[in-house]
């Protein structure tokens, strides 16, 4: 007789998504979190009486979520509050315009009009193509159980609109976007959200071409932090009986035969399972927790072949004055060359990018309560990878540097005398978030994503080289996001009601 | 005439990619380096 029916390794979106899923289906489900805060990248942690975010600094696409609450016997409203950001980003170019993009399409035109006149006509195509399909996607792709060429093909079958799409996933990032727009400021303006996906323009998949369009459908800011989203599913999970336990790391699966039937936890004690989930790095999963000696030979080659997605540097700042900004985000950009460039001859090349600053966020203009009264908080990062061992030195030497850098930048674009008024701030390295997270490398959104590594390419969400394994989260499925990791919770959530239900 | 032709067929399409290969842009070839060495990797992944 097992401990529980399903125990998830990881309080990560994904792996608290199938948990409260598995947990509403009556399955009597234990999270286990190394950490002690749940929500992984998409978390807030506090000091000194600021509230940071950890990672994710927005969700947008939020029908994953809708859908989540609704499977939950509820709705979003019900277990937290999204507050709609508008604009969407304030711009900073490289040639110095400044100007914000609105959510509402109508006056983005006009926007348009104003800055890159040539491009209006793709600007319009670009809304025709990428709404209608988002619109027709988003369910069946996003939801769908994709493991396998016959899932891919069922899906196809049952959805015929969506075939046309497809050529979509196999095109770049640039290819996409390029086919709409001329002028460089608009391309600057789709392309950065490459990075959203972990992969320079070139290499990214041309699905995530239409996020810039995507972004229109709204974006939102959890109140409280991005970790009212994870402590949403958590409480809708927890109506339904669901355990969480924080501080508690995971070693190993328990193996017996090629099937797993447990954990053994870092201090020694173990706990059975029916079946476990592992919200972890696909490849911390098969190659630490299972080991290779529990795996053939083809499982090892496999997931060997997979590298980490990118490390970027974070910057947590606390200032007692309001900044000069117009929006949540405001992106400092660059050309889509230079974009490109960073990837191939920084990142590749063990060197660190000469910018620390291209995405601001400005939580507390959405949400005051996360400072002490009158006090402002600032998240900032390089939106590009910097190498996690950088070329003959390392992360911890250089973290004066990189602050020093980065004061210096936001003294540029933002707050003129930022020195007299930050109140505290910290450097997150790949290194510091490695150690936070336990995530190798310090990648932020599990493996890399490109056409030969999403859905299918991807680690299956129903392990095939470990019975009663499973994996969640941005490592599976369509990769790292909030709305594709809890895109993928529900999917392995199907395996699994499916397998045991 | 159509055995010729099989035989001209894979010598044609070689020098279409070699021609093609020649004529894309840099950041072009670099993409289609990744996928060329990811390509091999591929009936491992699908089962995993
Ligand atoms: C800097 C940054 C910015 C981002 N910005 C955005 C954004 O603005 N919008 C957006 O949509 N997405 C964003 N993302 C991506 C998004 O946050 C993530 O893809 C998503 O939250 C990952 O969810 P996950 O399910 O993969 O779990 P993770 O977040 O990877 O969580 C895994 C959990 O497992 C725990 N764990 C690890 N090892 C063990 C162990 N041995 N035992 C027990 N527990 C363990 C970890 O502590 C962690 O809590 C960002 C990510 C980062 C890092």
């Amino acid at each position: 007789m097992s401990d529980y029916d399903v125990i998830v390794v990881g309080a990560g979106l994904g792996g608290l998504t199938t948990a409260a899923l598995a947990a509403k289906s009556g399955m009597k489900t234990l999270v286990l979190e190394q950490s002690d805060i749940i929500g992984g990248c998409c978390s807030t942690f506090e000091v000194d009486g600021y509230k940071f975010d950890v990672g994710a600094s927005i969700v947008e696409v939020i029908q994953p979520l809708e859908r989540l609450f609704e499977m939950l016997g509820g709705k979003i409203s019900d277990y937290l509050e999204l507050i709609p950001c508008d604009p969407i980003y304030s711009f900073i170019t490289d040639d110095g315009q400044r100007f914000s993009i609105p959510t509402d399409i109508d006056e983005t035109t006009e926007l348009v009009k104003r800055i890159a006149p040539e491009d209006v006509e793709g600007w319009h195509r670009f809304c025709d193509k990428g709404l209608s399909m988002i619109e027709e996607m988003m369910d069946a792709v996003m939801l769908s159980p994709m493991n396998t060429f016959s899932e891919a093909m069922q899906l196809g079958m049952k959805n015929p609109q969506i075939l046309k799409f497809a050529p979509t996933f196999a095109r770049t990032h640039q290819g996409v976007i390029r086919s709409f727009y001329k002028n460089p400021v608009m391309l600057q303006s789709a392309a950065f959200q490459s990075y959203f996906a972990g992969a320079p323009p070139e290499l990214g998949s041309g699905v995530f071409g239409y996020i810039a369009l995507s972004e229109h459908l709204g974006i939102y800011y959890p109140r409280g932090g991005m970790i009212g989203i994870p402590n949403g599913i958590a409480k809708a999970g927890m109506d339904y009986g669901l355990e969480i336990k924080v501080n508690q790391k995971v070693e190993k699966l328990l193996m017996e035969n090629g099937t797993a039937f447990g954990v053994k936890l870092e201090n020694g004690s173990e706990i059975t399972a029916k079946l476990v989930v592992s919200n972890l790095n696909a490849q911390v999963t098969y190659l630490k927790l299972v080991g290779p000696h529990n795996l053939p030979g083809w499982a090892v080659k496999a997931i060997a072949s997979y590298s980490n997605s990118m490390p970027c540097p974070m910057i947590y700042v606390g200032l007692d004055k309001k900044p000069d900004l117009e929006a949540h985000h405001t992106i400092v950009t660059s050309s889509l060359e230079s974009m490109n460039d960073v990837w191939n001859n920084f990142y590749k090349m063990g060197i660190i990018p000469e910018t620390a600053m291209s995405l601001v966020c400005w939580p507390t203009e959405a949400d005051p309560s996360l400072a002490p009264e009158g006090r402002h908080i600032l998240n900032f990062l390089c939106n590009a990878p910097a190498p996690y061992a950088p070329k003959g030195d390392n992360w911890d030497r250089l973290k004066g540097w990189y602050k020093d850098a980065a004061i210096k930048e936001l003294e540029t674009y933002v707050l003129p005398d930022a020195r007299d008024h930050i109140e505290y701030i910290q450097v997150s390295t790949p290194l510091d978030f490695e150690r936070r997270l336990l995530h190798p490398e310090g990648g932020i959104y599990g493996l890399f994503s490109d056409m030969t590594t999403l859905a299918m390419f991807r680690p299956r969400s129903r392990s095939k080289a470990v019975k009663n394994l499973y994996l969640t989260g941005s490592s599976t499925h369509l990769g790292g996001g909030v709305p594709t990791t809890v895109a993928s919770g529900i999917v392995t959530a199907k395996y699994i009601l499916k397998d045991f239900g | 005439m159509i055995k010729n032709l099989k035989k001209v067929l894979p010598v044609l399409v070689l020098v279409g990619m070699v021609a093609a290969w020649f004529q894309a842009s840099e950041s072009t070839r670099r993409y289609l380096k990744h996928i060329g060495k990811q390509v091999p990797y591929l009936p491992y992944r699908y089962f995993i």
